[in-house]
């Protein structure tokens, strides 16, 4: 019978020479991927093919950066970040508030951005999954994610990822009962509920006040 | 952090180690990049005009004002855009077979006249962003003849009702045969004559939509004759070729690129009409189009599992011994049939005298297709409640039932291994099946009720082909070229770990490439618990390759590479191989309001050698959950009268939250058969085809009515206790 | 979603007159408050509105306050605010109950009172009264979450969790309008179909609701919310009961229930009231008062369960209340 419960090899060897390169290279790093990249900053792809649409200059403070964006009334809060400020992790589930992929925390409180105007969302500030990790280290969280196998098809997983930070900056060591009632706004349907909650459960127990 | 119990087997130096997703960081980042996340300059948004209708012969469409709306760059329809998909509809729902798919009888294209389903495609728009896209859609005229439409398999058999198809509603099977999928082994009638009793019962079960969490996209872009299509799938090189195909193209000049999709649970292999539509639209536009697909066009657009009704007919003896089963099963299969509509479980039993017979039928509800153990989880509902109800009938242990009629390995089929007693012991005992059951269903006091069921299965492990290859560099970095897409269950990291193992090197010198038909070699496609086994094993094999080259030739130097490329055929040498599973569920069932709570869920798999820990416990976990959720709650009902879906989407289906989920107990028991690769079977659809029938027996020994019905909801229990 | 122009106002006058505005325009206008539900009918096209005015930064519409024993809750108070306002139970666990966090962090009381129903033949865009049409498309129809009391000619279920919870409160709705303030009680606030199949509640157009104002509880009252979903969260009620009753011991001086999700309107249960009072809540007076509860009960086709389902949820309620 063999010893499954390493605990201390379950990051394997090639994660932590990811996290390192993570590390090195700082904040903005863009990171090599397997797919090449084509497409080129939005700004410059999109000018000359435009709507003519009225639209309304608004502020927002993402991930610390502030942004000025001229948004349409009908234009929804993930539909600015993911289109206009290339900010894809955040993903579009469903649109109708059912599912919890596109949950964001807006001025401190996860809420499902599909459902925020981007008219109402002026001068808010936002966090979005891609502001979680700092100085090229992963959060807490993020780290028992990549851990626990918190992520299956991953879709869900931004958003699991953001309710989640919002819970342990309130609740700094939740029970599972306490994650389940916090993250129950978030549907997976990979069902992968369980290690969800081990990862929040554990990032608890591991960092106590540190988010 | 929980753990599943493993039992046989000791890790090797990386197979057997829990051990995170190679790509798990861009997963917790959002830096993992999905087929809507690409933009690419110039690119265009796509919409598609969908039938109001159920069933509808379109006399004209008008696209005049959808052209002039400024920002509208291309339409097209059924006029201008005749588009095979050779996927969407196949005789006998054989997906993979292109002589097949030439023959086919009911040809699907992107957009068919008449419609035949509410969601049915009828046009589509590129335009300059989304919202213009969405208001040209509302521009375009269509005059539609409204045509009679069922909605029910069996409605759809009886004379009189209305044709979906000219030629009837029976689908015809590969040979363009109109006739049923009959399986008849033995003599059931003697079976019969020899029973003491005979029990009869029907069982109906519902529409399960896949409800992968990310919504249909699909990203098109011609450079000259040749195509990029960034489409989430399950099986980039199925993609390619059936894209290929249905465009008239070669193979070679379609590229699919997915690195990263947000499930499927099989309504993302082969290609899509989104992947055709898209492909039209950027031609017809000459810029990228990216086709968006709502969670409704989803939900009606792609498909779900289908609807059955089954007809149980057993002879038993007094002693429990099962002489004759009898099936005659109809499979919902909307109006195109895109897989096979089957029906299975009967043959996890012994006995020689099974009669099968089942009729897909075609109806004008929502395509039906392929989701996680595509004929399995609603049949193994069907017979094995039936089998509980018997064993209860006739005073036995449904346990002791099973151990004394399931299949066991024979002279003429003998198995690789055969771990199924083993497997159902280990649960029985863990879960303390003895004192849990109630020996006389329904006999707890109070409206508040407790009772327990299981369910058992053996399941296709077979081995088949597949490709890899391998390359080392001078400085001992391994690269592997997969044409994997990581649907959830962790490919990449799977067939990393295979490498790495045969390789004898640490995972962290494998790089994984897949995702990229111009990069990597041809693979099964993740679909139908195929990868681990078939890919795996070209991995094996590629790596076996690569080290007997280094062996004879030394490691490359300076910029010399070594490959590898295997694509291996491998044979079971006339042994059937199949994975084997037990669930064991205690609920709690308040009789009162209807509400099922489950107060124990015990799993054991025996899914030979577990390649990751890790990711093989949350596919058990969450193929039961899936499951789970079909006993308990989803469904997609239609209004009689008019033909309309009613409960689409996540909040009308009910599918399970957080606070829903139990916690399920995993064990493995590990096994190296000697085929596969290091022995490896499949977890992946394993957990999903027993949650449903253990769920329904252990209600059905709750309350002490058997529930007949899928999925078992609230009202059907207050309805069984009045 | 179709083009609508969104107006950001700051204040209650700011906002009844950008839509008396709109309205002499012959714009429709829809107020948001968290906007959730609102923005799900604009993108499915069950709301056409052509101006939508943005409550978010209203000043003066989402405190609570108290004097001369009574409560003044603002209406854009969200129901996060409000299940943790150490208000009445039935009041706090109701909002509790509802949606998600994500939903509640969001959601206003007023947005959850005034919601539109949730039946899914008006959701799926059929031409219903709900929509302006002439009829109910449930009554032949798939009616397995429909009324049981008050139905006719529509058959929805009021949709809300807090408007049970207010009415078993005695809650008077404020209502703002060009006219001015007004207060409305729970009887005249929602509307029965058979006054009216198009509305839930009188609210007139360029009207909204800023608030509600309760008698402050008596110190021996106590209160609870009860509601069975079809899974554990983020669902509208299947049966809900909220329950309000003064004790004196263990006498039931005075109570006050109302019913969710089985009516047209908040349902309250008069007989079952004037039963309990003077009387202790045994397993019997219960068992009596579920009874009772759905004497009344006209069910459908296909919901027959909610007749049980309520004299079980009736009871449940009136022991977790006895139980302390």
């Amino acid at each position: 019978m063999g010893d499954k419960n390493k605990a201390d090899t379950s990051l394997n060897p090639k994660q932590r020479s990811r996290r390192e390169f993570l590390e090195s290279a700082g904040t903005t790093a863009a990171l090599a991927s397997a797919v090449p990249v084509l497409g080129i900053s939005t700004a410059q792809a999109q000018s000359d093919i435009e709507s003519t649409a009225a639209k309304t200059r608004i502020q927002l403070t993402v991930n610390g950066s502030r942004h000025s964006v001229d948004v349409e009334d009908r234009w929804t809060l993930v539909e600015v970040l993911r289109d206009q400020l290339d900010l894809t992790g955040t993903k579009i589930g469903c649109d109708r508030s059912e599912c919890g992929a596109c949950t964001v925390i807006m001025n401190g409180k996860p809420v499902y951005s599909c459902s925020q105007l981007a008219v109402w969302a002026d001068g808010a500030q936002v966090t979005t999954v891609e502001g979680l990790a700092s100085g090229g280290q992963l959060s807490p969280v993020q780290q028992a994610f990549v851990e626990n196998n918190g992520p299956q098809c991953g879709f869900c997983t931004p958003g699991q990822l953001m309710t989640a930070t919002a819970l342990l900056s309130n609740n700094a060591t939740p029970n599972a009962d306490e994650v389940k009632q916090a993250l129950v706004g978030n549907l997976c349907r990979c069902s992968n509920y369980n290690a969800i909650v081990e990862a929040v459960v554990m990032a608890g127990e591991r960092s106590g006040s540190a988010v | 952090m929980s753990e599943a119990i493993h039992i046989g087997l000791d890790p090797l130096n990386t197979i057997g180690n829990a051990t995170a997703r190679v790509d798990a960081v861009e997963r917790v980042t959002g830096e993992a990049k999905y087929s809507r996340d690409f933009k690419l300059p110039g690119m265009l948004y796509a919409q598609i005009l969908r039938s109001p209708h159920p069933h509808a012969r379109i006399r004209s469409i008008d696209t005049s004002a959808a052209e002039a709306l400024p920002g509208v760059r291309a339409v097209i329809t059924g006029d201008n855009a005749s588009v095979v998909w050779g996927a969407g509809s196949v005789s006998g729902g054989r997906q993979y077979n292109d002589p097949t798919k030439d023959a086919t009888l009911h040809r699907r294209y992107i957009f068919n006249n008449p419609v035949r389903f509410v969601g049915d495609s009828v046009a589509a728009v590129a335009a300059i962003d989304r919202h213009t896209a969405e208001e040209a859609l509302a521009l375009i005229k269509v005059d539609y003849e409204e045509l009679p439409f069922v909605l029910e398999p069996e409605a759809a058999l009886e004379p009189g009702a209305p044709q979906v198809w000219p030629d009837g509603n029976l689908c015809p099977d590969f040979r363009n045969n109109f006739e049923p999928m009959v399986s008849n082994l033995g003599d059931v009638e003697a079976g019969f004559a020899e029973a003491d009793k005979i029990y009869e019962e029907r069982y109906e079960t519902s529409f399960i939509h896949n409800a992968q969490m990310e919504p249909r996209a699909a990203l098109a872009h011609w450079e000259a004759d040749k195509l990029t299509l960034y489409s989430p799938t399950q099986g980039i090189s199925n993609c390619r070729h059936d894209t290929a195909r249905d465009l008239g193209l070669q193979d070679h000049q379609v590229r699919i690129i997915c690195n990263y999709m947000g499930g499927g649970f099989g309504n993302k292999n082969q290609n899509q009409d989104a992947d055709l539509v898209a492909a039209t639209l950027s031609k017809q536009a000459g810029a990228p189009v990216m086709l968006e697909f709502s969670r409704r066009d989803d939900w009606l657009g792609v498909h779900g599992r289908w609807p059955t009704v089954q007809y149980y007919k057993i002879g038993a003896k007094n002693d429990g011994t099962v002489t004759a089963i009898q099936m005659r099963g109809y499979s919902g299969m909307g109006p195109y049939r895109k897989n096979s509509g089957g029906i299975s479980g009967m043959d996890v039993y012994a006995c020689p005298n099974r009669l099968r017979s089942i009729s897909p039928v075609y109806t004008n509800r929502t395509t039906s297709g392929n989701f996680r153990a595509p004929s399995e989880p609603h049949g193994f509902y069907g017979v094995e409640s039936m089998m509980d109800e018997v064993a209860y009938k006739l005073g036995v242990d449904p346990v002791e039932f099973t151990l004394k009629n399931m299949r066991r390995p024979t002279d003429d089929q003998p198995f690789t291994n055969y771990s199924l007693d083993e497997v159902i012991t280990t649960g029985a005992e863990q879960f303390d099946w003895a004192s849990r059951r109630k020996t006389t269903p329904g006999s707890d006091e109070g409206p508040i009720k407790r009772g327990s069921g299981f369910s058992f299965m053996m399941f296709r492990a077979g081995v088949g082909t597949s490709s890899a290859i391998v390359r080392v560099d001078a400085q001992r970095q391994y690269t592997l070229f997969v044409g994997v897409t990581d649907i959830g269950p962790g490919a990449k990291t799977t067939m990393g770990m295979i490498a790495a193992e045969e390789l004898g090197v640490p995972l962290d010198q494998v790089e994984v490439v897949a995702g990229d038909t111009d990069r990597c070699p041809y693979s099964v496609g993740e679909s139908g618990s195929r990868t681990t086994i078939q890919t795996g094993y070209a991995v094996m094999q590629a790596a076996k390759d690569l080290n007997q080259q280094i062996a004879d030739s030394g490691m490359p130097t300076g910029s010399d590479v070594l490959i590898a490329s295997a694509t291996p055929n491998p044979s079971t040498d006339g042994k059937t191989r199949q994975c084997f599973g037990a669930h064991f569920v205690e609920v709690e069932v308040d009789t009162r309001i209807g509400t099922t709570r489950i107060v124990k869920y015990t799993t054991v798999h025996e899914s030979g050698r577990i390649i990751n820990p890790t990711t093989a416990r949350d596919q058990i976990r969450g193929a039961t959950l899936q499951g789970i959720g079909q006993a308990l709650h989803e469904d997609l009902l239609y209004d009689p009268a008019s033909g309309q879906p009613l409960t689409t989407g996540y909040y009308r289906a009910r599918h399970l939250t957080h606070l829903d989920i139990p916690e399920i107990d995993v064990t493995f028991i590990e096994v190296d058969d000697g085929y596969g690769p290091f022995g490896a079977k499949t977890a992946g659809e394993a957990g999903i085809i027993l949650a449903p029938a253990a769920m329904a027996n252990a209600i059905s020994n709750a309350i002490g009515v058997r529930m007949t019905s899928l999925p078992i909801s609230r009202d059907k229990i207050l309805e069984a206790m009045a | 979603m179709k083009a609508f122009t969104n107006i950001n106002v700051s204040s209650i006058d700011e906002a009844v007159s950008a839509a008396t505005q709109a309205s002499s325009n012959g714009q429709s206008v829809a107020f948001s408050g968290g906007g959730t539900d609102l923005l799900q009918q604009l993108k499915d096209g069950t709301d056409t509105s052509d101006v939508v005015i943005n409550l978010r930064n209203v000043d003066g519409a989402k405190e609570i306050s108290s004097a001369s024993g009574t409560t003044r809750i603002g209406g854009l108070i969200t129901l996060d605010e409000l299940s943790n306002s150490g208000l009445n139970d039935v009041l706090t666990q109701a909002a509790a109950s509802v949606g998600t966090p994500q939903i509640r962090n969001v959601a206003t009381l007023s947005g959850n009172v005034t919601q539109r129903p949730w039946c899914w033949y008006y959701r799926n865009g059929f031409n219903c009264y709900k929509a302006g049409g002439d009829e109910c498309f449930s009554v032949t129809g798939e009616n397995q979450q429909h009324a049981i009391y008050g139905g006719g000619p529509s058959y929805i279920v009021h949709p809300s969790d807090l408007a049970p919870a207010l009415a078993a409160l005695g809650a008077s709705f404020i209502v703002a309008g060009p006219d001015g303030e007004r207060n409305v009680n729970a009887n005249d606030f929602f509307v029965m179909p058979s006054q009216d199949p198009a509305r839930e509640n009188s609210l007139a157009s360029g009207e909204l609701l800023v608030g509600v104002s309760l008698p402050t509880p008596a110190a021996n009252s106590v209160s609870h919310y009860h509601k069975i979903m079809d899974r554990e969260a983020w669902t509208h009620a299947e049966v809900s009961v909220a329950a309000v009753l003064t004790m004196s011991g263990e006498i039931v001086e005075s109570a006050s229930i109302v019913l969710g999700g089985v009516a047209t309107v908040p349902w309250k249960l008069t007989a079952v009231e004037s039963y309990l009072v003077g009387r202790q809540l045994s397993a019997d007076v219960v068992t009596m008062a579920g009874q009772m509860a759905i004497a009344g009960a006209r069910p459908l086709a296909k919901n027959a369960h909610k007749v049980p389902m309520t004299s079980a949820a009736v009871e449940r309620t009136l022991l977790a209340l006895a139980n302390g």
